[in-house]
């Protein structure tokens, strides 16, 4: 202990210069503690756009599922999955599960067409679970979109909500008529007129422009579906259990495939992965900034101690007890600079949130968001044991030039 | 106690032959011996193999009988912590460290509890008549203070062999007189020996046994 209360003891010998170095590791604490906390607010967003957009946490869909038109149809489903859906309504880790009809065709307004991509939901669940009320909230603040609502529950209510950008496209507004045509199973042409209910913005441009939602009923009446289901999403009451019951649900429904979520959700995972590169690369710049600053520090702070090394060194000090005695400089600015980092995170976020800043919509997407800074334990502490870790390495070639001095020559040296 | 044989230390200063060479001599327990000589005769270079700090080209050191010269540099570390003590001519106090610290040091680093290393290092700078600056840092002692809490370091792990190189010469406005005084007593009482490198008359009067040194050879000795 008497190396560690020596290390502090020469930290304050020169206060300006361990402030200076402190508040390099302050920064680089800063830096990326608040970059992660905007990260996990990214993800959070992104997550919850894509289950609550209509995912769910799971995904029961046929085996022989892809990601082509025929994912669009009736061509590849589950063949009595009403009869699916509510056996797994039985299951006791399932909250709800939401029956979907994915569908594709044209839309017209009489004057023109439209291609589209359509989803049939249950129109009495899918606002308890999914994101309705928001995406109606956006729609309803578009030119033509006044009165914006929620498909009706009627079984005999014929409505459709619009894609904000599929709207503009027709020229169709809230109560207006439209009809949608499509095949049925069979590949017979149908056609069914429906009223706009509402429009929806869904946050992207591309899904804006060609999507839309109707009942299962309406669905029906266009596809000739009957119990034939695209897709479960299945609501998990545990969200974090997502993955242990994707492994069980796939075992008990050995004819069908269960997908988690952050399968299916492609923009998700690209995004997490361009974030996670950009942090990697700003955390290495940031860490080696510290490391050459802390270690410049160090080096001069050894520079200026050649003959009290000798000293020690006279005195008995082994080689590698002045390595440990740099080492120990180096503990101390790490754990103090990460002490102070995470004070400072804390005020600055809180302060940051506290403005309520509007950012401005991402590439692709059709709104901005507010920032809100997470409070994420798990990034302070691998920033400071990575700060930590850069801080012991600065401090490992000055303590090996600490360690190498010839006795003599340190106690000449002037 | 202290036994120099035949050592030769050489190295290249200002393009000439620089070092000691040949040089034997014997400082029994208890002494107050003095290198003495002018600047560039050798007696640091001396000092410094005769305190481990350094290696011979040729020669052994003996110390209690046994030869330490050539033992790898752990043992030597531990020699030099243990049973050698040194006095700089420029005190060398660690300067972030009270008196008491700094004579607490060496104990401390020998792994002595805190508590016994406090009495220790109170008894040592009481005996050097410091016990009031005990809490002082260098910064706040006078050169003769400074040099008496380095003594006061230097016994304190209670060695067998003190090494003092010119301690005397940076006491700009104190006489030296007392300072050997204080080593001569130390010598007689605790039976420590001293070996002292200087050419001040003043330190050369007091000493029990003088080696005289020119160009790095043993010259004279009584």
């Amino acid at each position: 202990m008497i190396l560690a209360r020596l290390a502090l003891r020469n930290l304050l010998r020169q206060r300006r210069r361990t402030a200076l170095t402190l508040m390099v590791v302050v920064a680089g604490f800063l830096a990326l503690s608040l970059a992660g906390g905007f990260m996990a607010q990214t993800f959070q967003g992104l997550a919850d756009g894509a289950i609550r957009g209509g995912l769910g946490h799971l995904q029961v869909m046929p085996r022989e599922a892809g990601g082509g038109d025929e994912a669009q149809s009736l061509e590849q489903s589950l063949p009595d999955g009403e009869a699916l859906a509510a056996r797994l309504r039985g299951d006791p880790a399932v909250a709800e599960v939401l029956p979907r009809i994915q569908f594709m065709g044209l839309l017209s307004s009489g004057a023109k067409s439209v291609a589209f991509l359509g989803t049939a939901v249950d129109p009495a669940l899918e606002p308890k679970y999914m994101a309705c009320a928001e995406a109606l909230k956006g729609g309803a603040q578009v030119p033509g979109g006044a009165g914006s609502r929620w498909l009706s529950a009627d079984p005999a209510a014929r409505e459709v909500i619009l894609g904000v950008g599929l709207a503009r496209a027709l020229g169709a507004s809230v109560g207006g008529s439209l009809t949608l045509m499509s095949t049925t199973r069979e590949g017979a042409l149908n056609a069914v007129d429906v009223d706009v209910a509402g429009l929806q913005d869904l946050g992207l441009r591309e899904l804006n422009d060609r999507f839309l939602t109707v009942s299962l009923a309406t669905a029906n009446q266009l596809l000739d579906a009957g119990p034939a289901r695209s897709r479960l999403s299945v609501v998990l009451k545990r969200p974090q259990d997502t993955v242990a019951e994707q492994a069980r649900l796939q075992v008990l429904l050995p004819e069908t495939s269960v997908q988690p979520w952050f399968e299916l959700a492609s923009f998700y995972r690209q995004v997490k992965l361009l974030y996670v590169a950009i942090f990697g690369f700003m955390g290495l710049v940031l860490f080696l900034i510290v490391l050459l600053a802390t270690a410049n520090t160090l080096l001069m702070s050894v520079l200026e101690r050649v003959r009290e090394f000798g000293v020690l060194r006279a005195m008995g000090l082994q080689p590698q007890q002045l390595l440990a005695l740099l080492q120990w400089e180096g503990a101390f600015l790490g754990v103090l600079g990460s002490a102070l980092g995470l004070a400072a995170t804390l005020l600055l976020r809180a302060g940051l949130n506290a403005l309520h800043l509007q950012l401005p919509a991402p590439p692709g997407t059709s709104h901005g968001y507010e920032l809100y800074i997470h409070f994420v334990p798990t990034v302070y502490v691998a920033v400071a044991l990575g700060l930590q870790a850069t801080l012991q390495l600065s401090a490992l070639f000055p303590g090996l030039k600490a360690a190498r001095l010839r006795i003599v020559e340190a106690l000449r040296h002037v | 106690m202290l036994e120099l044989r035949n050592l030769t230390r050489a190295y290249e200063l200002g393009g000439e032959r620089a070092g000691v060479f040949g040089v034997s001599l014997e400082v029994p327990k208890g002494c107050l011996a003095v290198l003495a000589g002018p600047s560039g005769s050798g007696k640091t270079t001396l000092l410094q193999l005769a305190g481990l700090l350094d290696q011979p080209d040729e020669g052994e050191v003996r110390l209690a009988g046994q030869s330490v010269s050539n033992l790898p540099e752990k043992a030597r570390c531990d020699l030099r912590l243990r049973r050698l003590g040194f006095v700089f001519q420029a005190f060398n106090l660690v300067p972030v460290l009270s008196a008491l610290e700094n004579v607490m040091l060496p104990l401390q680093l020998q792994g002595m509890e805190d508590g016994e290393a406090r009495r220790r290092a109170g008894a040592a700078l009481d005996r050097v008549g410091l016990a009031d600056r005990a809490h002082h840092r260098p910064g706040q002692l006078s050169g003769g203070q400074q040099q008496r809490a380095a003594i006061a370091r230097a016994l304190a792990p209670e060695p067998l062999l003190v090494l003092a190189d010119e301690p005397t010469a940076s006491l700009d406005h104190a006489p030296g007189g007392p300072l050997m005084d204080l080593m001569a007593e130390l010598a007689r009482e605790r039976g420590v020996t001293f070996l002292v490198a200087s050419h001040d008359p003043s330190v050369i009067a007091r000493a029990h046994r003088v080696f005289r040194l020119a160009d790095g050879r043993l010259v004279e000795q009584d």
